[in-house]
């Protein structure tokens, strides 16, 4: 929408951004209101791009697939893990299953801890500082369990290709010592999802906000938890070969509020626990790394898998020498942002800066698309508005 | 000691900016030391996110281009005296992103390093550093807070 159509019906326009107490990570707000209510919302998020991408062009690859991993600081793992695995798939590696068994143990550690996060900043976001700090305190046992697993609390380096990292091995000494984290792990997560569920404070707060429908959450392209808690059961584990031995069930809500994302994620901890139960319990007793493989020559590959926020795509083609050419990684949060921006219209301004948390944006991974114009030195991030305009003159 | 340096002493507000990293070294400095587990409130240290009440920034992340005028807008609204942490790789020397190796260089996104935009006290290296060691920091500047006028 022009900025002039949003001049007609706003009133007021609000900036939130870039450095905001609301927000924790660089990006712009724009909310525009009549009367307190929000009418349209725009989000800018170009202030962190870092230029990966092509930063790892012309790499070698296994250099390459660990600055994949510095791509999210929350969601590390599943990033090196799909990039390596498209590289495995592409280049035809075998891969022991103890290795996907610990991949996947990753994974479900990543999802919870990522969850818990998010839990912690929509009660803070709410004002309920003690719910909040519950919710850092149960996640303070997983960092310490991914520690203990892999040696760092943020970046683990679990897979690398044909295998995983021997320091990310798991004994039985340390799997006995697992499934021990695992237990008080599951009983605290109960006990909140019990109490904080139950608070009718807490649901009458959250429970009419943030409404997202089932049409638009197909058509604004939300991902992972919001597209389920609109209704739609969709989840790209089913389809990854890797989960096949796992039984867990996909959760999905109905309502489309703030209510049900905080919910279906709050049990999707569950879940994730679940999983990593399973995992541990049927480990294989093998060499989790696969070292007969070559490097070379390989064509375009891709592969899809499930973050915490939904699908992750990597893809990318090798030269002989085996160096990246043209990786492309696209995240959830990417396409979640029109979701976000359209889940605000409609509340009251008070509630957007909860409701586009409740989204749970993650915009590390996402600031892309940076033009730089050097004729006349200025730098922008192309909006849907200019690729528009660029698509109808292209026709011309 | 002077009624002036007790009393900064005893309420010290830490200022967080996430200049464009990966989120890491962030999600470490708000949800892990500032949470009831490691709780660096127990050293009389606030969050804060009003840089006109802050008597510490700490940075994370390779400043990117377009967030340095940002960071250099709060660092000057804060009153002195103030202290600058760069906390992480990224904001000692730009992590990751500014030392690839070969000829690759470094990304042209990021300015790379807090150093080059505003002047920096105190440096804590690590991808990300652990809790223990941002407490440490944290600790060992305040001191100096009290010296600086
Ligand atoms: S130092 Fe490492 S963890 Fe910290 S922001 Fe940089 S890449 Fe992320």
């Amino acid at each position: 929408m022009a900025d002039t159509d949003r001049k007609d019906r706003a009133e007021y326009e609000v900036p939130l951004g870039i450095v905001h107490s609301a927000l924790l990570e660089p990006f712009r707000t724009r909310l525009f209101v009549d009367d307190e209510t929000v009418v349209d919302a725009e989000i800018t998020y170009d202030s962190a791009h870092r230029g990966i991408e092509r930063i790892m062009e012309g790499m070698p690859v296994q250099k390459g697939l660990i600055i994949t991993e510095r791509i999210c600081g929350i969601c590390s793992h599943i990033h090196l893990w799909n990039g390596t695995r498209m590289v495995e798939q592409g280049l035809g590696i075998e891969v022991p299953q103890r290795a996907h068994h610990i991949r996947v143990i990753g994974n479900e550690l990543e999802r919870i801890h990522s969850h818990l996060l998010f839990l912690g900043h929509a009660f803070e976001i709410l004002g309920h500082e003690t719910f909040s700090m519950r919710c850092f305190m149960l996640r303070e046992p997983v960092q310490n369990i991914l520690f203990f697993l892999s040696g760092n609390r943020v970046h683990y380096t679990i897979s690398v290709i044909g295998g995983i990292r021997p320091r990310a091995d798991i004994d039985k000494e340390k799997r006995r010592t697992l499934l021990g984290m695992l237990n008080s792990l599951e009983e605290g997560c109960k006990n909140f999802a019990n109490r904080a569920l139950k608070d009718s404070l807490i649901v009458s707060r959250i429970k009419e906000i943030g409404y997202l429908s089932k049409d638009d959450a197909v058509k604004y392209g939300a991902l992972g938890p919001n597209l389920r808690a609109s209704g739609v059961c969709e989840d790209v584990r089913t389809r990854v070969s890797e989960y096949s031995n796992f039984d867990f069930d996909i959760i999905v809500y109905d309502g489309g509020a703030v209510l049900d994302r905080v919910a279906c994620r709050v049990f999707e901890v569950l879940e994730s626990i679940k999983i990593i139960r399973q995992a541990l319990e049927t480990l294989p007793d093998e060499e989790p790394m696969n070292v007969d493989f070559e490097i070379g020559e390989m064509g375009f590959s891709t592969s899809y898998n499930e973050a915490a926020r939904g699908e992750i795509y990597d893809s990318c083609a090798l030269d002989e020498s085996g160096r990246i050419k043209n990786y492309i990684n696209r995240t959830p949060s990417m396409s979640s942002i029109s979701a976000m921006e359209v889940s605000c219209i409609g509340d009251h301004l008070t509630d957007a800066s909860l409701i586009i948390a409740s989204c749970d944006p993650c915009l590390t991974c996402t600031n892309r698309i940076t033009v730089v114009d050097e004729n006349k030195g200025r730098e922008y991030v192309l909006g849907p508005d200019e690729i528009r305009s660029m698509t109808r003159r292209r026709r011309i | 000691m002077m009624l002036k340096e007790t009393s900064r002493k005893n309420a010290v507000h830490i200022m967080l900016v996430y200049t464009g990293g990966c989120n890491g070294c962030d999600i470490e400095v708000v949800n892990a030391v500032l949470s009831p587990f490691y709780d660096l409130e127990q050293y009389k240290v606030m969050l804060t996110w009003n840089p006109r009440e802050a008597d510490i920034l700490a940075v994370t992340g390779p400043v990117t281009k377009k967030i340095a005028p940002a960071l250099k807008e709060i660092y000057d609204a804060i009153p002195e005296p103030k202290l600058v942490a760069a906390i992480g790789a990224c904001a000692t020397v730009g992590g990751p992103y500014a030392n690839l190796g070969g000829d690759l260089g470094s990304s042209d996104q990021i300015i790379g390093g807090v150093e080059k935009v505003i002047p920096v006290d105190a440096k804590l290296p690590g991808c990300p550093p652990r809790p223990e060691d941002i407490l440490q920091v944290v600790a060992s500047v305040i001191p100096l807070l009290a010296e600086k006028r």
